[in-house]
Order: C-alpha cells, then sequence, then structure tokens
C-alpha cells in the first residue's frame, strides 16, 4: 500500500459529484475509473447538514455544528434542504421545529427567512455553506476541483431545482448539471452490475421520497416516470416518535420550548436508529425513562410508508409496467435502513430490494460518474441519462384553469409550443402566469412565475395570437418565450421562480461570501474562463477536421481566426478578452454547428439498421481496450462499506 | 415541425412504435447536450434545440392522439376541440348513456361492470384507430370525413382514464386497508 501520493502540479482540475441531501451531505469523485467518496479528517464520509451561526459571526458545519444544536437551537439549522425554493408562507415552514421565522419586507422576495442571532440567512446561503464545507473537503483531497454535479431529489419542482443552482453557485461552483437522485443513484448500480433491464429505485431520505422506474439498456438510461412527495422522508419518522414521547410523558409538543424540541427530535433519531438492530430501546430522556418497541415503532410509520406506496404505485402505471416485469428494485437514503421500509419494499414489489450499494453513498457515486462524464474525462461514450420532468408544467387560462403544455414525465431536454388569442376587444397585453403541478386549477398548483407581455395594438377580441413556449433542458429547468405572431413582439423569461432570488441578490451574496471580496471573484472568473475556453478552443478543432466537408473556404478561415484569437487571449490576463473571442467563435461557428446537428441527425437514423452491427464489433474492440487499460476493479471497492 | 421527418419515418399511422423507440435513443445518443458538455455555445445551443424538438416528435408520435392530430394537420386540417366538426347527436347520446353506466356502476362499487365498460371502449378506440390506419396509409386520405374521429378517440381516452382512476382506487383501498 502506497501512503505517498504523487502530486501532479498540471494535473487538470477533477469534476466531483456532490449528494446534498437533507440529513447528511457528501462529495465523491472518479479515481483511477472508480467513484470514491472522499472522507474527512476522521474517515468519514458523511457531513451532518447542520449549519451553526455563532453570535461572533463565525459559521460551523457539520459535526460541530450538529452539537451545538441543543444549546442553540434556533441558530443551528438542520434539515435546511425542506425550505429550499418555498416560500415563507408554505405550510412546511410551520411544521414542528425550532426556527425563528422573519416574514419578507415590502418588495423582498418570498424566500423562507432564519433568524440566526444578529444574522438573517435564507435556505439558498445555509445550503451554500454545506456546499462550500465539502468543496473544500475536496480541494483538500484533489488540490483544484473543476466543476461539479449537485444532485436533487428527482420530484423537485422547479423552484426548488432553480434555489440548489443558487446555492452552487453560491459555493463558488461551476455547476455541470443537476442530477436526480434516483437516477444518479441508478448510473452507480447499472454500472456496477452491468445489467440490461427495468428497475424502480425507491428512494427514502431525510426529508424527501422519489420513486422512479427507468430502463437501462446498452449505457442508455432511460427514465419512464418518476414520482414522489418533496416533503416526505426520515424526518418524518422522527417527528411521529418526538411526539410519541411528548405524549408518553404528557406533555404538549405544541408548548415545548425549541431546546427540548430539539432534543426531542434527536432522541427520536437515537430510537429509530436503535430499532434498526434492536426490538425494543430504552433510553434516558428529558422527562424520565423512554422505552419504545419496534412493532410500536413500525405502527407509527405506518402512514408515512403509506403515502411512499401511493406515489409507487402511480409510478408504475406512468411507466406503463407492472410490479413484476421489474428487473430489480433499489433502495437508495439512509430512511431504507428501517426494517418496516424493506419490508414494505419488498411486499409492494414482490420482490427482495437490492441494497448492496451503501444507500448513504450511492447518489454521490453516481454523481460522481456523471461529473467524470460531462467533464470529458471519462474513457466510457457509452452512457447517458435521459430524464423526466417530475411534474407538468402549464399556465394559467380562462377560468383559472389550467392549460398543460409540458405534461410530467416528460423526456429532457424539451419543448412544446402553445398558442392563445385574446379573450377581449382591444387587449394590449397577456398576463402569463406559469405553474407546476397536477390540480386543475391554477390556485392549486405550484406559481412558478409571473410576466406580461406588453404593447400589442388594440385588436378585436380572439385576433391576436400569443404562442408560448416552454423549454426545459437537461437540468429539469424551464424558459418560457411568449410572442405575439402578428406584431412579432416576444419576450423571454427563464422562470426565475416567485419563490427565488435574482441573479443579483446571488452575485451580491457571491461578493460577500468570498474571503477576500471582489480581487478573488475576478482571480476565479480568469481562472473559470480561461478553462471553459481551452475546452471549447480543442473541442472545436475536432469538430472542423471531423466534419471538414460541411465547411467552405471563407467560413474556416473566420473559424481558424477565431481560435487563434483565443489562443492568444488565454495567455493575457484580460478575462473579458477571452469572453469577447468565445462570443466570436460562437458566431463564426453557428451554422456550421446547425449543419453538424443535421448531420448528426441522418447518421442517427440512416445508420440505424447498420449500427446494430458496428456496435457489435465497436463493442467488442472496446472490451478488449477496457482490458487493456483498466485495473482489475478490487473485489469491495474502498469508499464503500458493504 | 413535422415530427414524422424528424424521426425518419412515412407519414403513416400505424407505426413501429419498438423501432422508433430505438430510433429516439440513437439520435439521443448523437445529440444530448451530455454529448456536448466541453463544446462551444452554438454546437450546445444547436443540440439543445434539436434534442428537445427530438424529444417532442417522439413525445408525439407514440401518442395515438397526438399522432393522429399531427396528421391531420400536415394534411392541411385545423385540429384543436373547437376547431373541429360537432359530434353527431347520436354519438353524443350514446356517450351520455355509457358515462351514466360507468357512473352507476362506481356508485355500486361494481368493478366487474367498470372493467366491461373498459374494456368495451378500449374496443371501439382500437376501431377508431383501425380506420386511422386504414385512411393514412392512401396516397390522399379523405380528411374531413375523418376529423371526427379525433373528437372519439379523446372520448375514449377520458373514458378509460376514469375507468383506470377508479380501478386505482380501489386498489388504494385494498392496498391501505
Amino acid at each position: 500500500m502506497s501512503l505517498l501520493e504523487i502530486f501532479d502540479p498540471k494535473a487538470p482540475p477533477k469534476a466531483i459529484g456532490i449528494d446534498l441531501g437533507t440529513t447528511n451531505s457528501l462529495v465523491a469523485y472518479v479515481k483511477n475509473e472508480r467513484p470514491t467518496t472522499v472522507l474527512d479528517c476522521d474517515q468519514v464520509a458523511l457531513l451532518p447538514s447542520v449549519v451553526h451561526y455563532g453570535p461572533g459571526g463565525e459559521v460551523v458545519v457539520g459535526r460541530n455544528a450538529q452539537l451545538r444544536a441543543a444549546e442553540h437551537p434556533r441558530e443551528t439549522i438542520v434539515s435546511v434542504k425542506r425550505f429550499m425554493g418555498r416560500g415563507g408562507d408554505d405550510p412546511e415552514t410551520k411544521r414542528l421545529g425550532p426556527y425563528a421565522f422573519l416574514t419578507p419586507k415590502e418588495g423582498e422576495a418570498n424566500v423562507v427567512r432564519f433568524a440566526v442571532g444578529k444574522k438573517v440567512v435564507t435556505p439558498v446561503e445555509v445550503s451554500a455553506e454545506i456546499l462550500r464545507s465539502l468543496r473544500r473537503l475536496a480541494e483538500d483531497e484533489l488540490r483544484s476541483v473543476g466543476g461539479a454535479v449537485i444532485t436533487v431529489p428527482a420530484y423537485f419542482d422547479d423552484a426548488q431545482r432553480q434555489a440548489t443552482k443558487d446555492a452552487g453557485r453560491l459555493a463558488g461552483l461551476e455547476v455541470l448539471r443537476l442530477l436526480n437522485e434516483p437516477t444518479a443513484a441508478a448510473l452507480a448500480y447499472g454500472l456496477e452490475k452491468k445489467q440490461n433491464g427495468k428497475f424502480a429505485v425507491y428512494d427514502l431520505g431525510g426529508g424527501t421520497f422519489d420513486v422512479t422506474v427507468l430502463v437501462l439498456d446498452d449505457g442508455v438510461f432511460q427514465v419512464r416516470s418518476t414520482g414522489g412527495d418533496s416533503a416526505l422522508g426520515g424526518d418524518d419518522m422522527d417527528r411521529a416518535l418526538a411526539e410519541e414521547i411528548f405524549r408518553g410523558a404528557g406533555k404538549d409538543p405544541a408548548a415545548a420550548t425549541p431546546g427540548e424540541v430539539r432534543v426531542v427530535l434527536d432522541l427520536a433519531r437515537q430510537v429509530k436508529h436503535g430499532l434498526t438492530n434492536a426490538d425494543i430501546v430504552d433510553l434516558e430522556g428529558p422527562f424520565g425513562a423512554v422505552s419504545i418497541s419496534r412493532a410500536r415503532f413500525d405502527e407509527l410509520i405506518q402512514p408515512i410508508l403509506a403515502r411512499t406506496g401511493v406515489a409507487c404505485r402511480r409510478a408504475l402505471k406512468d411507466a406503463e409496467l407492472k410490479a413484476e416485469e421489474l428487473d430489480g428494485v433499489i433502495l437508495v437514503g439512509g430512511s431504507t435502513r428501517v426494517p418496516a421500509v424493506r419490508a414494505y419494499v419488498a411486499k409492494m414489489f414482490g420482490k427482495e430490494p437490492l441494497g448492496d450499494i451503501d444507500p448513504d453513498q450511492v447518489v454521490a457515486l453516481g454523481a460522481a460518474i456523471q461529473a467524470n462524464i460531462l467533464s470529458g474525462a471519462s474513457s466510457s461514450d457509452e452512457v447517458l441519462l435521459l430524464d423526466v420532468i417530475p411534474l407538468s408544467l402549464g399556465i394559467e387560462v380562462g377560468g383559472g384553469v389550467v392549460d398543460r403544455i409540458l405534461p410530467r414525465n416528460t423526456t429532457t431536454p424539451a419543448a412544446a409550443r402553445a398558442t392563445y388569442t385574446t379573450q377581449e376587444d382591444k387587449q394590449t397585453g397577456f398576463e402569463i402566469h406559469v405553474v407546476q403541478g397536477e390540480r386543475e386549477l391554477a390556485g392549486d398548483c405550484r406559481s412558478l412565475a409571473r410576466f406580461t407581455l406588453k404593447g400589442i395594438p388594440p385588436m378585436a377580441a380572439g385576433m391576436a395570437r400569443l404562442e408560448v413556449t416552454f423549454r426545459v433542458d437537461a437540468d429539469g429547468l424551464l424558459s418560457v418565450n411568449a410572442k405575439e405572431e402578428r406584431t412579432g413582439l416576444e419576450q423571454t423569461v427563464s422562470v426565475k421562480p416567485s419563490y427565488g432570488l435574482d441573479d443579483e441578490t446571488v452575485e451580491d451574496m457571491l461578493l460577500d461570501a468570498i474571503d477576500n471580496g471582489e480581487a478573488d471573484l475576478a482571480a476565479r472568473k480568469l481562472a473559470e474562463v480561461r478553462v471553459e475556453a481551452s475546452r471549447v478552443a480543442s473541442s472545436t478543432r475536432k469538430s472542423i477536421v471531423a466534419d471538414a466537408d460541411l465547411l467552405d473556404d471563407a467560413e474556416k478561415a473566420k473559424i481558424e481566426a477565431a481560435l487563434a484569437a483565443i489562443d492568444a487571449s488565454i495567455a493575457g490576463t484580460d478575462a473579458r478578452k477571452i469572453e469577447r473571442g468565445l462570443d466570436d467563435l460562437d458566431h463564426a461557428t453557428k451554422d456550421f454547428a446547425g449543419r453538424r446537428m443535421n448531420r448528426a441527425i441522418a447518421n442517427a437514423i440512416a445508420g440505424q439498421s447498420l449500427t446494430s452491427v458496428e456496435q457489435t464489433v465497436e463493442h467488442a474492440k472496446g472490451i478488449e481496450e477496457a482490458h487493456a487499460a483498466r485495473p482489475i476493479p478490487p473485489a469491495s471497492p474502498s469508499g464503500r462499506t458493504l | 415541425m413535422d415530427p414524422f421527418a424528424l424521426l425518419g419515418v412515412p407519414r403513416r399511422f400505424d407505426l413501429d412504435l419498438g423501432a422508433l423507440e430505438k430510433t429516439h435513443r440513437e439520435l439521443s445518443r448523437a445529440l444530448h447536450p451530455d454529448r456536448f458538455a466541453s463544446a462551444g455555445a452554438s454546437e450546445r445551443r444547436e443540440a439543445l434545440e434539436k434534442a428537445a424538438s427530438v424529444n417532442e416528435a417522439w413525445r408525439i408520435v407514440r401518442d395515438p392522439i397526438r399522432r393522429a392530430e399531427a396528421l391531420f394537420r400536415l394534411h392541411g386540417a385545423e385540429v384543436g376541440e373547437n376547431k373541429e366538426p360537432k359530434a353527431t347527436p347520436a354519438f353524443l347520446m350514446e356517450v351520455l348513456e355509457e358515462r351514466e353506466s360507468l357512473s352507476d356502476a362506481r356508485s355500486a362499487n361494481d368493478l366487474a361492470t367498470v372493467a366491461k365498460l373498459g374494456a368495451k371502449m378500449k374496443g371501439r378506440a382500437q376501431a377508431v384507430e383501425q380506420k386511422l390506419t386504414t385512411a393514412f396509409s392512401q396516397e390522399h386520405p379523405q380528411i374531413g370525413a375523418l376529423l371526427p374521429l379525433l373528437g372519439e378517440m379523446r372520448f375514449y381516452k377520458r373514458f378509460l382514464d376514469e375507468v383506470a382512476a377508479i380501478e386505482e382506487e380501489a386498489e388504494e383501498k385494498a392496498a391501505t386497508s
């Protein structure tokens, strides 16, 4: 065993995968072709997702923050993920918890605000502290971190996704992709087992539940359907137990002090963990002895399990599959350690679930694999994830009814259009209200954004034609474009949710958060844009060689000039100059890129009958190469506990 | 957008969806934004746009109603519930009766009748699909005469969704009790 790792100062920055969990978070990367979690100085991979704000402005994250939770319940934020992308008036924010919330002032975004001592922080900032800790942990091991894939529950809506991406930026990470947690887990399992088939992923975390049904076919992971509940998880088991403890002591939980609530919740968690292996747990609580049996616990969590069952049956139905058609069920999330959960899943799907990759780590491992692929470091280009949007997207039309534009389980990236007209004579504007959810009425769905298209010349009712286009990118994030066809009037908004922070606020927070402020930020920007520019230049050079016949001489000369300018600017220190070079290259390659994509489409269609033969040959070749290049994986890879 | 052209298949109602799923997968392999993560902005944008179009085409073509709507549109007809000709009174009458039977069966918790009504409607829907298959395999289909079939398809779909909802409700009850 070599203890001394040789450090290569010129090694390219490594992309990382982050599981930003409700209870615990962790970071992983691909080392020698295998995903590995990063361990802290105590050799522990899991960082408790707890942030403590001290009286002197100091911020403590992880186990040390956890230790302060009982004494400083209001200044210590636990399970912040449950507040991401939610409004301050959301019922979820008012549930059992010791926090002090501030109502937003007039004109402020409607996001949750925690009062922590003299400071006020939003969930995005709290999450950014956790991500920053993970980034530092990764930097200690890798020296240089280049881009991150951050996982989100599949059932997260647009606002929750956007908040997660903002937190990543705030933590100084280049967010390569938001990846759905169950899909990440499937990726880790799929590559481990190399087995094609239909799978369900049952992911019960600390605060969120997801179920995803997907088909794995020769490296393509195609999600058929997803369902869940972004406010259901192990925390709810703790709450059910905590209420039982309060009741047992003859106390009213609503009348308890924040400190008591924290202590009892922690006690409840200990009871839950104890019951994984024991039939009965006896502990000393703040109000005397506590004794809870597994049978009683199973009874208490029945309603939680039943709720997961509803989502599972619907996901199967949406995937047009029966439970018996599945080849396997994958367990993800710490809460699947609870024996009653395992038994429930086995009964519902009619088969023993797979849990041989640590359910706490599997999501981060999958994220690391995806980060490695996206950063171009992976040797395999066989793997592709095709994910879906979890909840229908639409706009409000007459009578408050929702017109669905993109139904749930539509594969991303997605685009769809719908055309509307004016209701009244001389109407000069359209109010567009974007919503997400499955209910018929807009008021019952999640409101994502409102914007107005103004300046339409007065016409008779029914004459104007408004075309609304929804686009969802591979992160699952929505942008909306509205265009009045007669006048050509057009407006595009990337949906910055009603419950979100605008770009400026995030930028300001970013400046505040960095130790040396602007100078540091500029240095980081320069480093990032340099990496980006050399990546783009090298990829463009490959393209113009591969599809040389699609270029005429003048176009080629223009592209080469733009490339030369980029090379020169990378050597300098002017970030803006590099950015301008990238813009010029973008213009020069615009038509060429279009032609390349058309060729790719034609090849994919025409070559489909041929590819089956070619692929067999390629595959055989690939196996030989893989044998030559790859180290044989150890039986029990490091970073995983079985 | 012509979803049939984009996926490289003829404008027909009967398509080999299994083969098309493979085509969609190959197109995704070629166009998905993940494949262009390190490319320049123009390629990333083009790939995103094309991948989204391909997904949209596949979403249209795999669903019988959306596929039929696209075929009608490509033959120059305006589709949409307000633009198509009204259903005949005879059809409406019959439909009303079937709906009542379903609602009675639901109140009576008579799952056997619910299933029977579902099977009946499924048969009708298949008959309509057969008609569309024949019509759209001809060079010049009689669009005007066929257009009411769209309304029928939507009705059968809603009916079958309701049957599924009733059955699901019963299953939920059985599963939670």
